[in-house]
Order: C-alpha cells, then sequence, then structure tokens
C-alpha cells in the first residue's frame, strides 16, 4: 500500500477528496492538450492499479467525437472506464494520432494488459466518470482539469 | 449548518421553506433526530433543495436520516414528479441503478455456523465474484441478456437459479414490466453482459450474520419475516446493476445535456439533468434504468443461487432443507410509478428513491400478499463491523415520505480520510477480536467501508422509527463478511 501512495505522489495528477466522500477526485495539469488528456487517463487507471505492473500485451483504438471539449475529456476517460469492465483491460500508455479542440474530436490507442488478479494488485474500481465539480481551463501556459470519480 | 435554516415541524422532521433559494417550487424536508441534524453536511441541504426546484415537483423534496452528498440528489434523497408536467433525472436515481438489499433467512444458528466459519467464509469468497474485472459463472449470449433484461426473475425461474418463493418476496417480483432493451445501448450490453452474478466492490458485501434475541424488537413481526428462532443465521447481499447500469445512466447523462435547452430546462447542476417523463428522451431512460432494474434483481439472484450451493456443501443438506429462502429483495435506487393522495386527490407520481428504501405499509397491493397485512420488509445495510438491520414499512411513510425510509448508516468521511485513519489489517484483526472474519481481494480496502467511515446504524434507524416511516423489528450482527 505505501508503495501504492508512493505511485501516487509520483504521478503527474493528484488524488483529491475535496469535493466528495464516497468516491475519489482527480486534479490534473498539463502544458498541452494531449498531455492533460493522457495523464488523465493514467489517473484513472492508476487510481484502479499500479501502471508499472500492467504489460503492454494489447493495443485498442478509440475514436470520439462531442460537441464540446468538455464532454470529450469526459468521453475519453469514460472509455477507460468501459473498456476496464466489457474487455477486462487496463491501459498503461497511449498515443494520440489525433486530439483537436475545434471541432472536438480525437483518435488514439490505448495499450495495456487483461486484469489479472495474479498479476495485479486492485485498489479500487471506478464506474462511472462525474459532471460534479467538473473542470476544464486553459490557463496561459497549461491547461488543467479536476473530476470525481464514482467509486 | 444552522439550526435557524429549518423550521421543526416535529421532533424528527425539519423543513427548509421555498424562499431559502430562488426557484425552490416546494420545501424541502429533512427526516433526522435533533442531533444528526446538527451534524448535517451543508451540500446535502444545498442539494436537496436544488431537487425542490426540479419541474413537476410534487408536496416536498426529503431527505432521509442516513443523507450525504451524492450526485445531484443527495443519498437518501427521495422526489416524486407529476407523470403529466413533471421530469425524471438520473441523479435521482443514482448511476447505480437498483443497487439493493437482499435478505435471506435460514434455519440455522450461531452454534452450527461456529465450526465451519472459516470454511464457509473462503468458498463464499471463491464462488462468489467480487472485484475489479470479475465476471459471473453464468456466461451470457446477447440474446439471453436481452431476456434478463426485459424479464428479470422470470427469466432466473425459468433457468433454475430461482424458485417460486423468491419471486413471491421480492419488489415487484424481482420484474420491472416497462423493461424494453431497444432503449439500451450496445455499450452498456457489453460492460454488463459477463457481470451478472457478480459482487462488485466499494460498499457492496455479502454478509453472514446472527439475530440475537436481545436484538429483537418485535418478535411478531420477525416470526412474519421468517426470523424465528434464537440465534438464527441471516444472509444478507448488497450490489446493483454494476457497469450496465452505470453505463446506461453515463448514456442518458449525455442525452439529457443535449436536450435540456429543447425543453427549456435549467441546468443547476450537470448531475441533476433531467427530461421531462412524458419525452421520447425521459420515456426511453425510463425503460433502459427498467433493464438495469431487472439485471440487478438477477444479479442479486444468481448470487443468491451461489449461496445456496455453498451453504449446501458444507451443511451436507438441500438450500431448501436448510430453510434458506428470501425474506425480501429491496430497491434503492430506482425510479417507480406509484399512486398517492396529493392535495385530496389520487394521483400517479414517478417516485425517485437515490439512497432510499421502498417503506410501504399494510394495505397496499404492491406488498406480498405474505407481508400485505403488515407492511413490507424494509432492510438497511449498515457498515461491515455493524452490521445490518431490518424494518418494516408503514402507512405514516405512505402518507408523509411517498413510501420511502432510509437505506443505510450514511458515509461520513471520505474513502482516502478513512484509510488514513486505520489500516486495512488492524480493521480485520479489530473484527476479529468481535468475533466477525471478513475476506476481501484488496485489504487497504477495508479501512474506507470500517465502521468509523459511518454514521452510527442506531441513530439512524431510531430517527425513522421515531419519524413513524418505518418500525424497527431486528438488528443483525455480523459474523461473516465477503467485502466485494
Amino acid at each position: 500500500m505505501q508503495a501504492a501512495f508512493f505511485l501516487l505522489y509520483t504521478m503527474p495528477f493528484r488524488i483529491s477528496d475535496e469535493h466528495t466522500s464516497a468516491d475519489v477526485g482527480l486534479v490534473i495539469s498539463g502544458k498541452s492538450l494531449e498531455e492533460l488528456f493522457a495523464d488523465a487517463a493514467l489517473g484513472v487507471t492508476a487510481i484502479m492499479t499500479d501502471p508499472d505492473r500492467l504489460e503492454e500485451r494489447r493495443r485498442i483504438e478509440v475514436e470520439l467525437s462531442a460537441e464540446n471539449l468538455e464532454n470529450l475529456f469526459l468521453g475519453w476517460l469514460s472509455e477507460i472506464v468501459y473498456y476496464k469492465d466489457a474487455e477486462c483491460f487496463l491501459f498503461r500508455r497511449c498515443e494520440f494520432s489525433l486530439l483537436d479542440e475545434n471541432p472536438p474530436r480525437l483518435k488514439a490507442e490505448l495499450f495495456g494488459d487483461r486484469i489479472d488478479p495474479d498479476r495485479h494488485v486492485l485498489m479500487a474500481d471506478i464506474k462511472a466518470v462525474t459532471y460534479y465539480k467538473f473542470k476544464l481551463i486553459k490557463g496561459n501556459q497549461d491547461w488543467q482539469a479536476e473530476v470525481v470519480l464514482d467509486l | 449548518m444552522s439550526r435557524e435554516t429549518f423550521t421543526q415541524i416535529s421532533d424528527s422532521v425539519w423543513e427548509i421553506a421555498p424562499d431559502y433559494k430562488d426557484g425552490m417550487l416546494v420545501p424541502a424536508r429533512v427526516l433526522s433526530s435533533r442531533a444528526l441534524i446538527d451534524g448535517i453536511d451543508e451540500k446535502v441541504i444545498d442539494q436537496i433543495t436544488n431537487v425542490a426546484c426540479l419541474p413537476g415537483i410534487r408536496r416536498y423534496a426529503l431527505c432521509m436520516p442516513d443523507g450525504h452528498m451524492g450526485y445531484g440528489f443527495p443519498i437518501g434523497g427521495v422526489a416524486a414528479f407529476s407523470i403529466d408536467d413533471g421530469v425524471i433525472s438520473p441523479g435521482g436515481i443514482g448511476f447505480d441503478i437498483n443497487c439493493g438489499m437482499r435478505l435471506l433467512r435460514t434455519d440455522l444458528t450461531l452454534a452450527e455456523l461456529e465450526p465451519r466459519k472459516e470454511q464457509l467464509l473462503n468458498e463464499l469468497y471463491q464462488t462468489i465474484p467480487s472485484g475489479v474485472g470479475s465476471s459471473g459463472y453464468v456466461k451470457l449470449k446477447q440474446d439471453q441478456f436481452r431476456d434478463v433484461m426485459e424479464r428479470g426473475l422470470d427469466w432466473c425461474l425459468d433457468n433454475d437459479y430461482a424458485v417460486d418463493h423468491d419471486l413471491d418476496h421480492i419488489e415487484n417480483r424481482g420484474r420491472l414490466d416497462g423493461a424494453d432493451s431497444t432503449a439500451v445501448s450496445q455499450k452498456a450490453i457489453s460492460r454488463g453482459i459477463n457481470q451478472m452474478g457478480t459482487l462488485g466492490s466499494g460498499n457492496h458485501y455479502l454478509e453472514i450474520a446472527v439475530a440475537k434475541p436481545e436484538h429483537i424488537y418485535d418478535r411478531n413481526i420477525a416470526n412474519r419475516f421468517g426470523i424465528d428462532r434464537e440465534n438464527q443465521i441471516v444472509i444478507s447481499i448488497h450490489c446493483g446493476s454494476r457497469g450496465f447500469g452505470h453505463q446506461i445512466a453515463t448514456d442518458y447523462l449525455q442525452v439529457f445535456s443535449d436536450c435540456a435547452k429543447r425543453y427549456g430546462l435549467a441546468v443547476r447542476d450537470r448531475e441533476l439533468l433531467s427530461a421531462p417523463v412524458t419525452s421520447t428522451e425521459g420515456q426511453r431512460y425510463f425503460k433502459a434504468m427498467c433493464c438495469a432494474a431487472n439485471a440487478a434483481f438477477v444479479n442479486r439472484q444468481l448470487i443468491t443461487h451461489g449461496v445456496r450451493q455453498v451453504f449446501s456443501r458444507i451443511f451436507g443438506r438441500d438450500a431448501a432443507k436448510l430453510g434458506i429462502q428470501t425474506v425480501y429483495d429491496v430497491a434503492h435506487n430506482i425510479a417507480k410509478r406509484e399512486r398517492y393522495t396529493i392535495e385530496g386527490r389520487e394521483q400517479e407520481v414517478l417516485v425517485h428513491r437515490k439512497g432510499a428504501t421502498r417503506s410501504f405499509g399494510p394495505g397496499r397491493d404492491e406488498v406480498p400478499a405474505a407481508y400485505r397485512d403488515i407492511g413490507q420488509p424494509v432492510i438497511v445495510g449498515g457498515s461491515m463491523e455493524t452490521g445490518s438491520a431490518l424494518l418494516c414499512g408503514t402507512t405514516v411513510a405512505d402518507r408523509e415520505t411517498f413510501g420511502s425510509s432510509l437505506h443505510g448508516a450514511g458515509r461520513t468521511m471520505s474513502r482516502m480520510k478513512a484509510k488514513k485513519a486505520m489500516r486495512g489489517e488492524a480493521v480485520k484483526q479489530r473484527m476479529k477480536e468481535c468475533g466477525i472474519l471478513v475476506k476481501t481481494g484488496y485489504m487497504p480496502g477495508l479501512a474506507e467501508e470500517a465502521a468509523y467511515a459511518y454514521k452510527d446504524i442506531d441513530e439512524v434507524v431510531d430517527a425513522v422509527h421515531a419519524a413513524g416511516i418505518s418500525r424497527k423489528v431486528a438488528r443483525f450482527h455480523p459474523v461473516l463478511n465477503v467485502k466485494g
């Protein structure tokens, strides 16, 4: 568990309980939109298991569009949750071939592993990405987001 | 929260007037003891008064004594909306559609269980899948899963996972007739199809408990509910529709986000998105929600089937001979069309219960025949250290709270704080010293569900008993717990 906490502190996101008691918040910033999206998705994985213990055994393509950037971001994180249940798949790395603000759309590849309780310590199950206290802001130097995940 | 915010209506009912917030159409009422009202979270007040602003709401927006912060509605929130000019809101039902409680009684006593406790716990843990990425023992094809979502417990009966007695003792006989699988996305099907018969995680659990004689508060009603011998073993199952229900909620929040402007609905909180009950989108969500509710009833039934097999193996007798029977199964995240007398006129409304249990008193047709003269069982899940409670519905609830009562103890401490307060191993040891054995896939997670993370279950149960919306029947002391 200490290893897990250490991992979370060294990751490019912060786990928070500021807005929620039953669930968990994720605070992310990135120099680019790609970095923000990638780090947020990695945060979703890291709440559930140690990404370093996942191998790149499988690749999944994700293609999404939305009416605005906020919904694209939430939809992207919801894809991670979807593949966790539908395919028992958790990713450790992603690559974007497309990530546009106007119109909001993305194409990405997720590289990861099938969930295996013998190889992975499963710490929590994220069941939904919520709108609660959701923020996505473009700063002067970077992008920032806050999202609450339903456990 | 200042007590001046509230007007005290009675010893257990506290009201916030509509002038508290712009847009409130009705008052908000919190059912609570004096001590609990002093500790109420401001976010709960903000959320329940937001609910009071939703179009077509009738009488009050209500919050039960176990209320705590949720998404949209607070957990413990209840509201009834006009079928004609009201709304339906996924945030008033919860992501985990038909999360609920199943209670089973047995003929076994604690003395018979004691020598086999560890073996029983291990076999239950092996047989009932739990945690992230778990799959159920029933492999379903797409057409079978459509049958599950549209026919609920009738599918279980046809496939020998249930007996008639189970259906006779489940809310709506485990089948909501409004289900239509064409309203469900392929994504939701893909998320749910492999998860039937699994506990899930978080606060979901399977608990084996004992009904000690000193914790039987109403012996007559306890007997009618099958709690009829000293130190009797009972089994409770807390889980819902798993990823299936979550995906339906996620899908329809998006649909409702897209249509809010078209219907002229102000969005005060995006988790409180809604659509008119009569709209195409609202109707489709209701149909999909019924599918998820049916899947959740099936999920708890498949777990019941697994539990019966394990008990049968360990005690060397058929489950029927062990007296393992369903006492009742209640949904605590759901919306239902129900009839009430409002302003002197009987009318149908869509009652949203989000972390609240139906608590119908005697006489209502919806209560199973076996209990119609006394009222329905209300099953309340506590923390894994304090155990659960059994209550009985009342006519006061029919009159005052749209037939609703509490659902659990109510979380007070965040998961992160709970984990920092104590290590999971220490919680396990403390439970062992109290005679409770627990098994889980992730030990630190135990601390998240420790008793200190929740309100005192006796205090919240006493509050609904005092308010008259449910009557205390029994408390169960946990013996074994499989934590999801």
